[in-house]
């Protein structure tokens, strides 16, 4: 069952925006004419591409090995609650997403293009009016909805095994941003040197999508919207509410940054109970999966039975059931040290 | 140290804050009770004290963190004293709220095989004081007033027809769902605890999969058996069992095929025991026997899952 989470402070009118802060990069190369699949991924070698869904798996591999793959997705889903930047990139940026995607149907030769969204009629009828030559499927506007064996559920009707790679069920999923760097390099001749993002901090009502150059330290970010950072009191968190981590002030932006949030330490911070088994985790996990009994096994080091490695195989680490827990156990955590046990 | 992901929380914050709503909610079944006995809500809310006074006595004696007004138990408390008659005196349901707390409740936090405390008081009530338990209002000549009236319909066999068949024979009509019921002095509204049941599955407080499950089993077997279904399955004090009792989250199994086989196994056992023996508080029985297959039922659902995913490759 996926949960709706509401945001109060991402909900706002014109949450679509986009802006860019920072000097715009320069033309290094000139842009790609002819598309032709055998050297098309030694191009994206070339251009440093990384999956910017957050991954950062390697793009021309995933080209290379999806060559055959009859339809390719546009993940657009974007579920992490309180980001908006897939979004934003979907309705400001279409000339180069749509190129990108051109690009990539034609150097693996897929004969249909889709494009995921957020099931959001308004939404729906901006995107209609750039991206008229693709399919469209609303998705539920849940967490965790956007992952790609969630997506491919969707799409085929079963849930694709693990180690079964999309491709191998002839779908490549494609992430929007990536495909925004593809054609930001074939129209314009620039590798992947900027990173579209959301900045927000609650507490003070700040929200933006920002492009920003890879590389740029957070302080840099923040100083340049002179935002009230305190150490003591706020804590910077990389990648979005539900699968980020904690950073410092120092580190930089990266390439598989999706979103810089400041949240207020006390809200965030929490104090593990013992397990009062409501089973809340088991109602709460996408797949059906039986968390707490898996971190039970991991504890207890009884790793070795068939139905632990199937569910653990199956897990792609949400971490929905650690944000329904009335207790307050750190399950994912566990449920990513049990990944290593396989 | 370092905050880990998820930032966010969402749902059901604590036990504590279920254990809050749960007892809010039982506040307005109990209004409707006071027409009958009016110092009970009083007696209630004393007993819920005493029932957090006894955690505190005992967080006080195996030095675990002290909790002053902690919930759970108050909530356990409240149910023992609203499952049995206003006329029950003080010392069984302080021997009953001490049992169920400080033996079964407290001493097996964290365990796999968790008891419903409320029941287990209950059962101890039933065992040591049987003629309070069963001290259901003043009988005349020729009313027989009780939560249910099951010795009839096992006694009176007699043939129905369809209408009656589905709704009851003893006055059991549809009126009996927003009339005054004689019970418990928290199952005399019928219409209003299933009004609260709907709201707490909505609004994710209580799992909705184990009450209904147990209430359909519960009407299958009861028609299997010769008897009124809905007039069952509608009766205060299956529907107070289901609403307060059953949906216990803590001592059902956790996963959901696990939730509904449990219910199932309440629901015929309840029916079975109603039907065949002649002890009057069945749910009491069937939710311990529940309860016992709670670790099973879960461990069954994780294999089968793990099979599941092994199958489909």
């Amino acid at each position: 069952m996926l949960r709706r989470i509401k945001i109060d402070w991402a909900d706002l009118p014109n949450a679509q925006t986009l802006e860019t802060p920072f000097p715009k990069p320069e033309r290094i190369y000139p842009g790609l004419d002819e598309i032709d699949p055998e050297t098309f991924s030694d191009f994206l070698d070339e251009i440093g591409l990384v999956g910017m869904g957050g991954s950062g798996f390697p793009t021309s591999e995933k080209i290379r090995a999806g060559l055959g793959a009859h339809t390719l997705v546009m993940n657009g889903v974007e579920c992490e609650p309180g980001i908006t930047i897939d979004q934003s990139v979907l309705i400001h940026e279409s000339l180069w997403v749509a190129a990108g995607a051109n690009a990539c149907a034609k150097a693996i030769g897929a004969t249909r293009v889709v494009l995921a969204v957020k099931d959001d009629a308004d939404f729906i009828i901006e995107l209609q009016k750039r991206y008229g030559e693709f399919d469209i499927i609303p998705f539920p506007n849940r967490y965790p909805a956007g992952a790609e064996k969630l997506i491919l559920k969707k799409l085929t009707g079963t849930i694709p095994p693990p180690g079964v790679r999309p491709y191998q069920l002839g779908y490549l999923v494609q992430n929007v941003v990536s495909l925004r760097a593809i054609g930001r390099a074939i129209i314009d001749g620039i590798p992947v040197v900027e990173r579209p993002l959301t900045l927000a901090m609650p507490s003070t009502g700040f929200y933006k999508n920002i492009i920003v150059p890879v590389g740029l330290s957070i302080r840099e970010v923040l100083d340049t919207y002179k935002l009230p950072y305190d150490p003591s009191m706020h804590l910077i968190a990389d990648s979005g509410l539900m699968m980020g981590h904690e950073v410092g002030l120092e580190e930089s932006i990266e390439k598989t940054t999706l979103s810089i949030l400041i949240l207020n330490r006390d809200t965030a911070g929490r104090e593990e109970r013992p397990c009062i088994r409501c089973g809340a985790c088991n109602t709460a996990c996408p797949l059906g999966l039986h968390p707490f009994s898996l971190v039970d096994l991991i504890k207890k080091e009884k790793t070795k039975s068939p139905a632990f490695k199937a569910q653990m195989n199956e897990c792609f680490l949400c971490g929905v059931c650690s944000a329904v827990c009335p207790s307050d156990i750190p399950l994912v955590n566990t449920l990513a040290e049990g990944k290593k046990c396989l | 140290m370092s905050i880990n992901a998820p930032f966010l929380r969402i749902g059901i914050r604590s036990s504590g804050m279920a254990s809050w709503a749960m007892l809010m909610l039982m506040v307005p079944c109990t209004i409707y009770s006071i027409l009958y006995h009016s110092p009970f809500i009083f007696q209630l809310i004393g007993y819920a004290l005493l029932g957090m006074l006894a955690e505190a006595v005992f967080t006080l004696v195996v030095k675990r963190k002290r909790r002053l007004l902690n919930m759970g138990s108050g909530l356990t408390a409240a149910l023992i004293a609203a499952s049995v008659p206003p006329s029950m005196p003080f010392l069984p349901m302080l021997f009953a709220i001490l049992i169920a707390i400080c033996m079964v409740k407290l001493p097996m936090v964290g365990l796999p095989l968790r008891f419903n405390a409320a029941m287990a008081g209950r059962l101890f009530l039933m065992m040591v004081y049987p003629s309070q338990v069963v001290n259901w209002g003043t009988p005349s000549a020729d009313v027989i007033s009780c939560a249910t009236p099951q010795e009839l319909y096992k006694w009176e066999k007699t043939p129905l027809e369809y209408a009656e068949w589905l709704f009851g024979t003893i006055g059991g009509k549809w009126e009996d769902l927003y009339l005054l019921v004689p019970g418990s002095p928290c199952e005399t509204f019928p219409l209003l605890m299933l009004l609260l049941g709907i709201l707490l599955c909505w609004k994710g407080i209580s799992p909705w999969r184990t009450p209904a499950a147990f209430l359909l089993s519960f009407g299958v077997t009861t028609a299997l058996f010769g008897n009124a279904p809905l007039y069952n399955m509608l009766s205060a004090a299956t529907l107070f069992s289901a609403l307060f009792i059953i949906s216990d989250p803590v001592s059902t199994p956790m996963s959901k095929s696990g939730k509904i086989a449990c219910g199932i196994i309440i629901g015929v056992s309840n029916a079975m025991i109603r039907n065949y023996t002649f002890y009057t508080e069945a749910i009491v029985y069937a939710v311990l026997i529940g309860n016992l297959c709670a670790p099973l039922l879960d461990r069954i659902a994780f294999s089968a899952q793990g099979w599941n995913l092994n199958r489909r490759v």
